[in-house]
């Protein structure tokens, strides 16, 4: 009997959950107050990468605080974020956008570019306009209605491959280059990058090696690398993986040694943790933001609030990405609120999405992002990418510490995506 | 077929229907009414149901294989993903009209499934699904690195599905597409447990050697029920590739495979309403953390970052752990008991 009751109970339970979730949902949006604007915001903070997905969730979070609370919402009107957890499942994405569309959501972000190519194909689809804090290669080219707050990580390539080129690289003729790629997004644009790119600039490629983004060993990889001889070792990664990488390239003796660089998806505080401060010493990085230790405004805003709300991620860099991004996304609806008015935005329909990418997004024009990214951000026709500066970073005393001046990112031109 | 106390077939065709009673005619003519008239008051609610219908179809046809047929398969993904590719490709660069290369999608995959279930005639159980899991590593890894045809890490952007010129582009009119073919799926699969083939799987399934010395032979019926397994992956695939407009190895991981089998044991494998009731009850729990995240993160500032981020693989693990434990028949036993006892009511003893 008490088996049949327990049974019972939780015959009673399972179907009380079929029957609320619907219902839960479809009470939610109704119940939010008007007079805001609704966008879309996804971060990987649970599955394979939460590392990089929880800081940028706290990012979002912290800097809609500081939008809302300080600099009065976007054109009077308050930010509601409709933040998810897409757990970096690429079917789960598709269905989150889908949502932000029914839900009235007037433009969308993804943290990684992965999510943002699960996504694009429904939101260019329907003219949805959206932007990836990390970005790939084929999320923008060719241009349609997704958007670019940094570079590509082909971008990532070409700015480190220069500055190796003239500011390390000491021998004669050109140095060996070799990548170590995650699968996926993040390496196929970094290779885009390169392949495009590396003649131009006098590398030469000796191998190019894929890794999962659970990977816990790369040493057989690397053996193979390593018989290549490069004087050069490339990551595009994340900061698990590339953390594995560097400790298996310094357990074979390759490192220190080489020169390793790494991709901006995976140069953040979280390698440092993950790896060890001295391991990774001397790694360089490239990165579309400044560092927490730069004089601007900016970093002392995000400063006030990671210290206030989120200490842990103090010096994390997938922070300050989000932050950033958000403020350029406070921009493009301040801009498009002023161009065609909150009634028309309110809508939250293609019309509110077409306005948004038209008088919001491409009219963006010289904004400083609180001196938080190099040059400004500036739409220019034709190229995505809404800021085209980089800036070299290496590892010094576990601190992310900047090497030089901004690189200017000219747009390439990638065939093999449909550019003209 | 339980039929209500008073109620005896008299004929073959009576005791074969599977809508026997006018009470069962009535109730699936509200059924189909409620389903056809969804886009009208569930609207929102489309983008989860869309893929509820997909993933029926896909975990039925891994029913059929390993709840009917006693063929455990863990690279089930691999095959959406065979069958997602084969119908992308097919569309995109041969101009293929899409009805055509749904159905050459589940024959493709079907055919791949044939060729991982070989090993099914040396071994089962525990090695038989080690040995499909290769079929996972190796369909994703194929896919990755022949870049030439399936666009490697890169992924394919995907034709909206197209019937002449009706084009499936929006929500409502995916979900017509959808539920029609997950329907026909479902009526497939019921009729094929009634079949000779059906009751062959069973009898494979309940004891190979017995089956075999009854003269079913083993080769044609596991192959059979890799293939027919394999196709419904295949169907399920094409669909999601033309209502996602874009795949990549991404959308088909290994975790995915796993959780196809948490629903059909949450479900009640060899059952037909068994994957049905999994796949909505593991879905509608994945779309519930996902809504309540934020709100508990806001409720709970003091707990950890991110503590959200176990809820659903801790309920997931758990509702698979209950239901072995306690109901490990699965939901559609349950809904069997209550429907028996309400037959019978209000004379239940």
């Amino acid at each position: 009997m008490k088996t049949n009751r327990w049974l019972l109970l939780s015959a009673i339970f399972l179907v009380s959950i079929l029957a609320i979730t619907p219902l839960l949902a479809a009470c939610g949006p109704k119940a939010q107050p008007s007079q805001v604007l609704k966008i879309g915001m996804m971060t990987p903070s649970t599955g394979p990468v939460p590392e990089k997905g929880l800081p940028g969730q706290h990012g979002i979070q912290d800097a809609i605080e500081y939008i809302n609370t300080e600099l009065g919402g976007a054109g009077g009107y308050p930010i509601e974020v409709l933040w998810r957890d897409s757990a970096y499942d690429m079917a789960k994405v598709g269905t989150i956008v889908q949502n932000y569309m029914n839900e009235g959501a007037i433009l969308f972000t993804t943290h990684s570019s992965s999510e943002m190519k699960a996504a694009q194909g429904k939101a260019n689809d329907a003219g949805f306009p959206g932007l990836a804090t990390f970005i790939s290669t084929m999320n923008l080219h060719p241009p349609q209605h997704i958007y670019g707050p940094t570079p590509d990580y082909g971008d990532d390539w070409v700015a480190f491959a220069r500055y190796y080129k003239e500011n390390v690289w000491k021998g004669t003729g050109k140095p060996k280059m070799a990548m170590h790629l995650l699968s996926g997004t993040v390496g196929q644009g970094t290779l885009d990058g390169a392949q495009a790119m590396a003649d131009e600039i006098g590398i030469e490629l000796v191998d190019v090696q894929n890794h999962l983004i659970n990977t816990t060993d790369e040493t057989a990889s690397l053996t193979v690398i390593k018989s290549k001889n490069p004087d050069v070792l490339f990551i595009s990664s994340v900061p698990a993986p590339t953390a594995v990488i560097i400790k298996n390239a310094k357990d074979l003796g390759m490192y220190p040694g080489i020169t390793i660089g790494a991709a901006s998806a995976s140069f953040t505080k979280a390698l440092v943790d993950l790896a060890g401060a001295d391991v990774v010493e001397g790694v360089y990085g490239v990165f579309h933001t400044v560092s927490w230790d730069d004089d601007v405004p900016g970093v002392a805003k995000a400063k006030e609030y990671v210290m206030k709300n989120h200490p842990e991620d103090y010096g994390n860099m997938d922070y300050f990405s989000t932050w950033s991004t958000t403020l350029i996304i406070r921009e493009i609806l301040e801009l498009a609120v002023k161009n065609v008015g909150y009634d028309v935005l309110a809508k939250g329909d293609a019309a509110a999405w077409k306005a948004v990418e038209e008088q919001g997004i491409q009219k963006l024009k010289g904004y400083t992002v609180e001196g938080l990214q190099g040059g400004t951000v500036t739409y220019t026709p034709g190229d995505n990418r809404l800021n085209k500066f980089l800036r070299i970073y290496q590892i010094q005393d576990g601190k992310i510490v900047a090497l030089g001046d901004w690189q200017e990112a000219p747009l390439i031109k990638y065939a093999a995506y449909g550019d003209q | 077929m339980d039929l209500p106390a008073g109620t005896r077939n008299y004929s073959y065709a009576q005791d074969m229907a599977i809508f026997r009673t006018k009470t069962h005619w009535i109730l699936l003519g509200v059924l189909i009414l409620l389903l056809f008239a969804m886009p009208a008051y569930w609207h929102d609610w489309l983008s989860v149901v869309n893929r509820i219908g997909i993933t029926i179809i896909a975990v039925m046809g891994l029913n059929i294989l390993t709840g009917y047929c006693g063929q455990l398969s863990i690279g089930h993904a691999g095959f959406i993903a065979v069958g997602a590719y084969t119908s992308a490709i097919l569309v995109q660069r041969f101009g293929v009209p899409f009805p055509v290369a749904l159905i050459c999608a589940g024959l493709f995959a079907g055919v791949v499934g044939m060729l991982f279930g070989v090993p099914s005639l040396r071994v089962k159980g525990f090695y038989l699904a080690i040995s499909t899991i290769a079929a996972q590593f190796i369909i994703i890894w194929v896919i990755q690195h022949w870049t030439s045809v399936t666009g490697g890490f890169s992924g394919m952007d995907v034709k909206a599905a197209s019937i002449g010129p009706m084009v499936f582009r929006s929500q409502a009119s995916q979900y017509y597409l959808i539920l029609i073919i997950t329907i026909i799926s479902v009526y497939f699969a019921k009729n094929l447990s009634r079949t000779r083939v059906g009751r062959a799987f069973i009898a494979v399934r309940d004891n190979d050697l017995a089956a075999e010395v009854m003269g079913i032979s083993l080769f044609r019926y596991k192959l059979t029920a890799f293939f027919i397994g394999c196709f419904f992956a295949g169907v399920a695939g094409s669909l999601l590739a033309h209502t996602s407009l874009s795949i990549s190895a991404d959308y088909f991981p290994l975790t995915d495979s796993i959780l196809f089998i948490g629903m059909i044991i949450i479900g009640g494998m060899g059952t037909i309403l068994g994957p049905i009731l999994g796949v909505i009850f593991i879905r509608l729990i994945d779309v519930l953390v996902t809504e309540l995240s934020p709100a508990l993160q806001n409720a709970f500032p003091n707990l950890p970052s991110g503590f959200t981020s176990g809820i659903a693989p801790l309920l997931f693990g758990l509702a698979i752990i209950l239901f072995i434990i306690f109901e490990p028949r699965g939901l559609a036993h349950r809904w069997q008991l209550f429907k028996a006892s309400y037959r019978l009511w209000p004379f239940s003893y």
